[in-house]
Formats: structure tokens, sequence, C-alpha cells
């Protein structure tokens, strides 16, 4: 009986490494480029501790850029991903994309260290949190590896550049001006984040809100509460409707985040309220909210692109790691098709804008509704 | 002797206790801010929380067999997620067949839970655990990081649009047939049996793998057709929907008065158990309490009322010793 | 009987080699084995260096394994812990950068654990007609939520706060050789649990309360005593788990722990530990913790889709209680057979 039993177990090992065989055929297809690129680097790689030959290189062939968005199945981060991958395997170089299972540090901290070991030139981070990756970041860039970051900074010591969509001042500037224009100049209105510790939601909620005490243009209007929908439908949908039952004389809510700005659209069409929306949002995702006229809840959004931001950040790393630039204030360098970027220096750390955020209505939704 | 004090009771019915601390809840809440009580609030507390209702029900069942299942949200995503991606790969449109398959996919993951604990004799946590990554995990590799958004299922979410009787009918129907089949019929007295006490279900002739089997099916077929109903409420489907959302449904069931090792619990108490966590999660934004103090507030609420029950529990027995002393 | 199902539990010591190949114990070495040559066969990074540079994020993890493991045994479970790490960081940093030193800081963030499991520990024993599962569940909520406010109302908001005196960490995240120190910390802490468990009064003790608890408390053993020491026991060690997740991340957040109580559970039940109590050993989920974070590091490093290790890791558990489960199942029905 016992050599039965035996033999069980033993199956189990054998399934054990079967399933992670069937799991890298599985893997193949979703990150195509990945397992060459893994090899490719493999000799500059074998000692972490040699990890610092992986000296500039002349092209961008056989160097390996890495990505690491907030999470996994998050269409933004499909477009960015994809507008990153294209950028750099133009110019011939490898990309590893790796989506963490959660959208927390922790995940991206297990993710990044394997990036390490793997021996990547660079690493694109969009930061679940601000300070959290500071110790795994900083480990990478004392292994050679080149850090930058995008859509979500992290703190700026551990990094080399930020690749922003758009100033934080500038985003906060079009969203109140968004609110002044929807409310009439005057009333109440409030905001639809997504988690409390969301970065770049805090950074433009604050933006706004110092906005708000220095412009007297603002004065009349009335931010009656920031509510948290930690970007669960669920959560946002009942946030809302505490909202609009709290505040009657609501006359605006605006939600820089795509999760919580269509799950606020639905409640609002629903219910047919004469409460209107603007905020941050995918095209795909508001196509049927948005509109000018009262069976639509929202007359227009702003959001930037995100396979640009993806394409810049893609951009930004082969200039990184081919020495172009260092990452220092004052550094030019083409972006493709995107142009010519200049790294600057704002609020005391280096940035590189992709642009103004910009604007979808019912003029041009429907263009844009199947691009991302 | 005849006639009991209204204390007796109150202590004698779990029911009518959750009743006592429903109204209480109603009351502040209503006092803090009157909005709370209108129609339109209560029916969105029922729509909100559509979900919760309907997998309680499966839980219950679970619960009954000494079992617990916290795969349901994984198998949630897994229907939910299929379901929005026929439809934005233009594949399917049929209202009714979305919801048939729907409910198939929760049958078949159901019914591997069931069939792994009722013939392997896998502790129901465990087999549920696994499931729970493999659902979740599945859930996320079909969606290759796409959603399925509001443009995609226009036509399919006008069914659990704000104001649409489509979900409160599905509520109304599966409490009902729930309420008849563990009152009155073989199955829900089985169940009861099997939990109550495995070896004399198994003696008195019941087919307990049997039974078990069919409670899990049901919960997965409940938990799919929820993952239907959720794309439908929400007009979208995305891999991590409704994550961490099963200890909500557990705790809903915990609070009804469903003994977590199995025999106790009914569909009443299920549903003021739903009916109380639903409240919880409508009143906390309604009543000015900071955003960051919800968490915590909501926590002890459900451990207090857990608590409460113990409490009335004591009671109960104490005065029906008391009793029999006299 | 109770003879008879004492001796069952404290698990005579059977000496030949081969029997102690053939426990479940010796699968698990060998699986272990597998998932190294593994790892080493489809990365070429797969090697002892970068293993342990990856590793000291989960070996946080088995820390709070070690206790999740009494807890088992006794038949309970304790789901509050991944929220409980979170408090515990979440103190740490807010009271070092209110000034505390690091000493200090150590302290409140073990004094924090402890206290959490306490209060675990004392409802569940107070109230000894609760699931446990629901008491924790509660108690995870509250834990969260407490960080919460703290970060609102200490922090400067935000949900997030890093530490800014990361001299202290610094020293903690420090490497012996290739090997950092939370490395040793662990394998020192897994041989106190580990013989604690299995060759004590104490742990025998937890072993006849898993199996047992009406026969437990009638052979004079005091059962709710133990089963709060146990709480407080893994409050204490999930504290430890916070600390040492701050030498990877200098910061806590709301997220922090998100998830730890689960994968804990799992290690354990991977490595033989039944949740319905009195069965397994701690030398198994040691193992197994260690077969799971291999595993993690070496599909990581082949860029595997984070969701399909998920996947993986689900079917292993399954796997890996269905097979003692079917085992058991094929001698019953010889045994059945032959008479």
């Amino acid at each position: 009986m016992k050599k039965k039993l035996i033999s069980l177990l033993l199956s189990t090992a054998l399934a054990a490494t079967l399933l992670a065989g069937c799991g890298s055929s599985a893997a193949d297809t979703a990150a195509p480029a990945a397992d060459s690129g893994a090899q490719e680097a493999a000799p500059a790689a074998d000692d972490s501790a040699a990890a610092d030959t992986a000296a500039p290189a002349a092209n961008a062939g056989g160097t390996t850029y890495a990505l690491v968005t907030k999470s996994a199945g998050n269409p933004f981060m499909e477009r960015m991903a994809s507008g990153f991958q294209e950028a750099i395997e133009a110019q011939g170089g490898t990309v590893v994309i790796q989506n963490p299972e959660a959208a927390t540090p922790d995940a991206q901290i297990s993710v990044i260290q394997s990036l390490i070991s793997q021996g990547v030139s660079s690493i694109a981070v969009d930061g679940n949190d601000a300070n959290a990756l500071t110790a795994v970041l900083t480990e990478a860039s004392n292994a050679g590896i080149k850090v930058l970051t995008l859509d979500s900074d992290v703190a700026p010591d551990t990094r080399t550049v930020y690749c922003n969509q758009a100033g934080v001042s500038q985003i906060g500037e079009t969203l109140m001006e968004a609110v002044y224009d929807l409310t009439g100049g005057e009333g109440d209105w409030a905001i639809l984040s997504a988690t409390s510790q969301a970065t770049n939601q805090n950074a433009w909620i604050d933006a706004m809100k110092k906005l708000m005490e220095s412009d007297s243009k603002y004065a009349k209007l009335n931010l009656v509460e920031v509510a948290y929908g930690d970007d669960e439908p669920q959560k946002s949908t009942d946030q809302t409707q505490a909202l609009l039952q709290n505040y009657p004389d609501l006359k605006v809510i605006c939600a820089p985040t795509t999760v919580g700005i269509a799950a606020a659209a639905k409640v609002l069409q629903d219910q047919k309220s004469s409460v209107k929306l603007t905020g941050l949002g995918l095209p795909s995702e508001m196509a049927e909210y948005i509109g000018d006229d009262d069976a639509h809840s929202c007359p227009y959004m702003y959001l930037w692109n995100p396979i640009d931001l993806g394409r810049l950040a893609g951009y930004t790393s082969i200039a990184l790691v081919d020495g172009t630039i260092t990452g220092a204030a004052g550094d030019k360098f083409t972006a493709g098709e995107l142009g010519d970027y200049t790294i600057e220096e704002i609020d005391g750390s280096t940035q590189i804008i992709l642009g103004p955020p910009f604007k979808f209505d019912p003029s041009n939704i429907d263009e844009w509704k199947t691009v991302y | 002797m005849k006639k009991k004090s209204v204390g007796q009771f109150l202590s004698e019915s779990r029911e009518a206790s959750l009743v006592i601390v429903l109204i209480i809840l109603l009351i502040v809440v209503g006092i803090i801010n009157p909005s709370f009580l209108s129609f339109t609030n209560i029916r969105q507390i029922f729509l909100n929380n559509t979900l919760t209702f309907l997998m309680a029900l499966g839980m219950l069942c679970v619960m009954l067999t000494a079992g617990i299942d916290i795969s349901i949200t994984s198998t949630l995503a897994f229907a939910g997620m299929s379901i929005g991606l026929l439809q934005k790969y233009n594949i399917l449109h049929n209202t009714f067949l979305l919801f048939v398959i729907g409910a198939v996919i929760g049958i078949v993951c159901g019914f591997l839970n069931g069939i792994i604990i009722a013939k392997g004799h896998v502790a129901p946590i465990i087999c549920t655990m696994g499931f729970m990554y493999i659902w979740r995990g599945m859930a996320y590799v079909i969606s290759n990081n796409n959603w399925a958004s509001g443009m995609d299922v226009a036509g399919f979410s006008d069914f659990g649009k704000d104001g649409a009787p489509g979900p409160y009918i599905i509520l109304i129907i599966a409490y009902i047939i729930f309420f008849v089949v563990m009152k009155w019929t073989r199955f829900g007295r089985r169940i009861y049996a099997v939990g109550s006490n495995t070896e004399a279900a198994q003696v008195s002739g019941i087919n307990v793998d049997r039974t078990l089997t069919g409670v899990y099916t049901i919960m997965g077929f409940l938990a799919g057709l929820a993952g239907v109903l959720s794309v439908s409420i929400y007009a979208s489907a995305q891999p991590n929907m409704q994550y961490g959302k099963e200890m909500d449904v557990i705790a809903a069931c915990v609070i009804g008065g469903v003994s977590m090792s199995g025999g106790r619990g009914s569909v009443a108490g299920t549903f003021l158990g739903a009916l109380i966590i639903g409240i919880i999660s409508k009143a906390l934004p309604m009543v000015n309490i900071p955003n960051f103090w919800q968490n915590l507030i909501k926590g002890v609420i459900i451990l207090a009322v857990v608590i409460l029950n113990v409490v009335t529990q004591r009671t109960m027995e104490r005065q029906n010793l008391l009793r029999r002393e006299m | 009987m109770a003879g008879r199902s004492g001796r069952e539990i404290s698990a005579v010591p059977e000496t030949s080699i081969k029997s102690k190949l053939l426990s479940w114990e010796g699968a698990l070495i060998l699986i272990l084995v597998a998932v190294n040559i593994l790892g080493v066969a489809i990365s070429p990074n797969y090697n002892v260096n970068n293993v342990l540079r990856e590793m000291p994020r989960y070996l946080a993890e088995i820390f709070m394994m070690f206790g999740m493991g009494y807890i088992l045994v006794l038949g309970d479970i304790d789901i509050s812990v991944g929220a409980l790490v979170c408090l515990a960081g979440t103190v740490t940093v807010l009271s070092s950068n209110a000034g505390a030193p690091f000493g200090l800081a150590v302290v409140i963030c073990l004094a924090a654990g402890l206290l959490g499991g306490m209060l675990n520990g004392f409802i569940a024993t107070k109230f000894t007609e609760l699931p446990t599962m629901i008491v924790t569940l509660g108690t995870q909520i509250i834990f969260r939520g407490i960080a919460e406010v703290l970060f609102e109302t200490w922090g400067n908001g935000g949900g997030t706060a890093s530490m800014t005196d990361t001299k202290g960490l610094m020293l903690l995240a420090k490497k012996i050789g290739p090997f950092p120190i939370s490395f040793f910390c662990v394998i020192i802490a897994g041989a106190i649990m580990i013989t604690v468990l299995a060759k004590t009064t104490f742990g025998r003790k937890l072993y006849a309360i898993g199996s047992n608890k009406t026969a437990a408390y009638y052979a004079g053993i005091k059962v709710q005593r133990i089963r709060f020491i146990c709480y407080s026991l893994l409050g204490f060690l999930s504290g430890l788990c916070a600390l040492f997740l701050l030498t990877a991340t200098f910061g806590s957040n709301t997220t922090t722990g998100q998830g730890f109580e689960m994968e804990v559970i799992a290690m354990c039940v991977f490595g033989g530990i039944a949740t319905t109590g009195g069965k397994g050993n701690l030398i198994g989920a040691f193992i197994a913790a260690f077969i799971i974070v291999c595993l993690r590091i070496a599909l990581g490093q082949r860029n595997i889709n984070t969701q399909v290790i998920l996947v993986i890791i689900g079917l292993m558990l399954i796997v890996s209680v269905l097979v003692p489960a079917l085992s058991g199942a094929l001698t019953a029905k010889k045994k059945k057979a032959q008479t």
C-alpha cells in the first residue's frame, strides 16, 4: 500500500512540474517578446553583482527594456504597454512587460526583483505607491539598471526621470475649468476619487483645491466632499448615490479616475439626474455616457493617450540606456514620431511632459472609442 | 406559563432579535439622514446588493452542510468576464442566452468544488481556496487585460439598469424558491440532516455525497448568475470584479444566524443578514462619517452583531434551563 | 478510546529511513528539488544569489506561517493576520516618523502585533460559540480600518506613509554573504516553532485540542488558555512579519499584507497541515513554503503571467489535498475487498 502512496506522491511532484510547463507555454502567448529577451540578456546577468556590466550599448538591439504596470486586467495599462512595446521593437530592442498580480506595491516589488535577476537594461514603473518601492528601485539602480517612471510617479530620488502624462497643475487647471464651466460658475460640486493612497489622484485633487483657494474666479464654487470609490464599481456606485442624496443642490461630480467616472456616469444616467459629470476617463468605457443632451450624463471629459504615454516611456528608456540622456534637467532627445522632448525640472523633480490632456466630447468620441 | 413574555419571544427567535437590530440601525441612520428612508434609497439597497443577497442563499446551503465556499467571487468573475467578452467580440448579444451561459459556467465550477469535496473528502475551505486562485486567474487570462465596457454591453445592461425590474424579480423568485425548498422539500431536509449529523444522515439512507455535490453546484449556479447580473448592473466586466466580496456574503449568513458548524440557519435569517450588510454599506457614506472611518465602523458593527447573537443565544439557553428547574 | 487516539496524535516517531522518505515530508523534499531543477532549466538567472536576493519579501510571510500552523493544528483559523501586518507596519512607520528611535519602533511593531493577536484570542475564547473565521473576519476589517484612521489622523493623509529614518531598517536588510539576515531569523524561528510543536507537552496539547476539544478539556488541558496563547503568538509573529516586510518596503500603506492570510494558509495546507485540526507538522509546512517561494521566483524569472502563477498554485493546492484523500480511499476499498 505504501508503494502506491509514494507513487501517487511522486505523481504530484510530476504534475506540479508539468503544470509549470503548461504555464510557461501559456505565458509565451501573453508576452511573446519575453523569452528571447531573458535569454539574450543572460550573459550579462549570470551574477547580479556583475550586472553593472550592462554598460551603455551602441544600439537598442539585444538590449531588454522592461515595463511594470500597475496591475493585470486593466485596459489603460494594456494600451500603455502596447505603445511601449511598439516604440522599442521598432528600434530592435526586446521588451518585457510585467503585470503584477494585484494593484499593490508588494506585488510590484516581487516583479521588479525578478527583473533585476534577469539583468534587464531599464525598468519603467507605473508606481502603485510613492514610497514603498524606494528600496527595490534603489537596488535596481545599484545593479546598473536605468529606472524611470510613467503615469504614476515614485519618490524622485529613486528614479532618473518621470514620464508625466500632463503636469499636475495643468490637469488641476483643466478639470477646475471644466467644473467651472459645467456649474455655470457657482454652486456645489464633489469629487469621486479612487483609493485614498493613489498618488496621482491625490496630487490632482490637491492642485484643484489650491486653485480654488488662490483664484477668486472659483470663489463661488463649493467643494462639498471628496468621496473614495476605491476603483470598485460597487463602492463607486454607493458613493455616487450617497453624494446625490446627501447634497440635493449638487451640480457637478468630477471623477479623475477611469473606474469611478464610468460607475458615476451609469448612476447619473440611469437616474436621469440633472447632475453633470466630468473628469478623466477612457473613451471606450465612456462612449455610452458622453453627450450634450439631458439623456447623457457626461458632456465632456479628458484623458491623455495611453498609447503615446507608453511610446514616450519606450523612447525615454532607449535614450537612457544608450546614454543620449542621463535624466538631468535640460537633456533633450527625440521620441520618434512624437517629436522632440526636453527634461524639465518641475516641483523639484525631473519630468518629461507628454502634453496637455485631450478633450473628449460628442464630436470626437466615436472616432476614439475604438482606439482605447 | 402559556403566554410568552415579549422578552422571551425575542430571545427565542433569532430572526426577531435581528429585526430589532435592523430597526435600531434604520432609526439611527434615519435620524441622522432622513433621506435614507426614502423609497429610492431602499430600492437601491437591494439593487446594489443583489449579488450579496443572491449568493447568500447558496452560502446558506453550503454552510448548513458545515461547509464554506470562498471561491464564489472568483466563479462570479470568471462567468461575468466570459459573458462580457462574448458581447465585446460581438459573438452573442441575446440576454437570455447570456444568462444561460453564465449559469452553466457557474454550475460547472460549483460541480467541480462539490465533487472534490464530496468524493475526495477535502476540507471545503481548502478546495474552494484552490479554485479561488484558479477561477480568478482564469478570468484574468481570458480577459487578456481588457474590460467589457458600457458600449460593449449596451443592450444587455438595460436588464440591470437602476429602475428596471429584472434584478428584483430574480431576487424575489430565488428567495421564494429557496424558502419553499428548504422548508418543505425532501432535498431541503436532507441538507439540514447532513449538516446536523453526517453519520446519522448516512445511516438513515441519505446519499451524503450527492447532497454535498448538489449544494456546491447550487452555490456555483448562483455565483454564475451573480456574475451575469453584475455585468448587467454595473455595465462592465472586469477580471477583478467583486474581489474579496465573498467575505461579505459569509458575514451576511453568519449575522443572519447561520451556524458555520452546520445544521442551523434559515432563509429568513439569511435575508435579514444580507439586508444588514447592505444597509451598512449604503448608510456609511450617507451619515457624514469621514471616509477613512468607514471600514473600522463596518468591522465593529459586524463583530458586535455576531457577538450579540451569541449573547442572546446564551440568555435563551439559561432561560430554558431556569424554566426546567421550575 | 482516549488512549488510542492519544497515541495517534502524538505520532510515535518511526525511525526507519524508508518510512521517513515515504512520508509527506519526503515527497515535499522531492518536489522542492524538482522545483529547483525546473528553475535552473527554465531560467538562466535562477541561481543562489538571485533566489536569495528575491526572497526577503516572501521570507517575511514565513514567520507568520509558523503561527498559522499552530492555529490550524488547533482546528481554528485566523484570516485577520494580513490586516494585522498592515496595522503593525503602519504604527511602526508613524511612530518612527514621530521621533521614536528605531529600537522603540521595533518594540511598538511587535507590541501592536501581539495586541492584535490578543484581541483575536480574547474574543475567540470568551465567545467560544463563534467560529474563529467570523471573529477574525470582523477583526480583519477592524485592523485595516484602524490603519486607515491612523494614516488620516497621524500621517500626512492619503493612506500611505514611508519611514524617514531608514538606518535601522537598512541594518535589518543587511546580508551575511549572500544570505539576508531575515533568512537566518526564519531558520531560528522555524527551529524553535517546529521543536515546540513536535517535542514539547505544549505542542502535544495543541494536537490533543485539535483532535478533540472536549476530550482535551476532560484530560485537564486548559483549552481556552492555550488557544489564547496561540492567537497571541500568531499576532506577535505577524508583527515580526510586518517588521521584515518593512525592510523591503520602507513604508506601509492601506494595501500592505493584502491576501497574506490566504497565502500562508495555502503554505500550511500544502505542507500537510489539515484545517480540521490535529494533523500535520511544521516541518512539512516549512518545506512547502520554500516550494511555493522557489516556484514563484522561477516562474517570475521566465516572465510568466502573474495570474497564471496563481492558477498553478491553486491547482497544486487542490492536488496536494486530493492525493492523501484518494490514497486513503483506495486503502479503504482494498480493505473492504479483502474482508
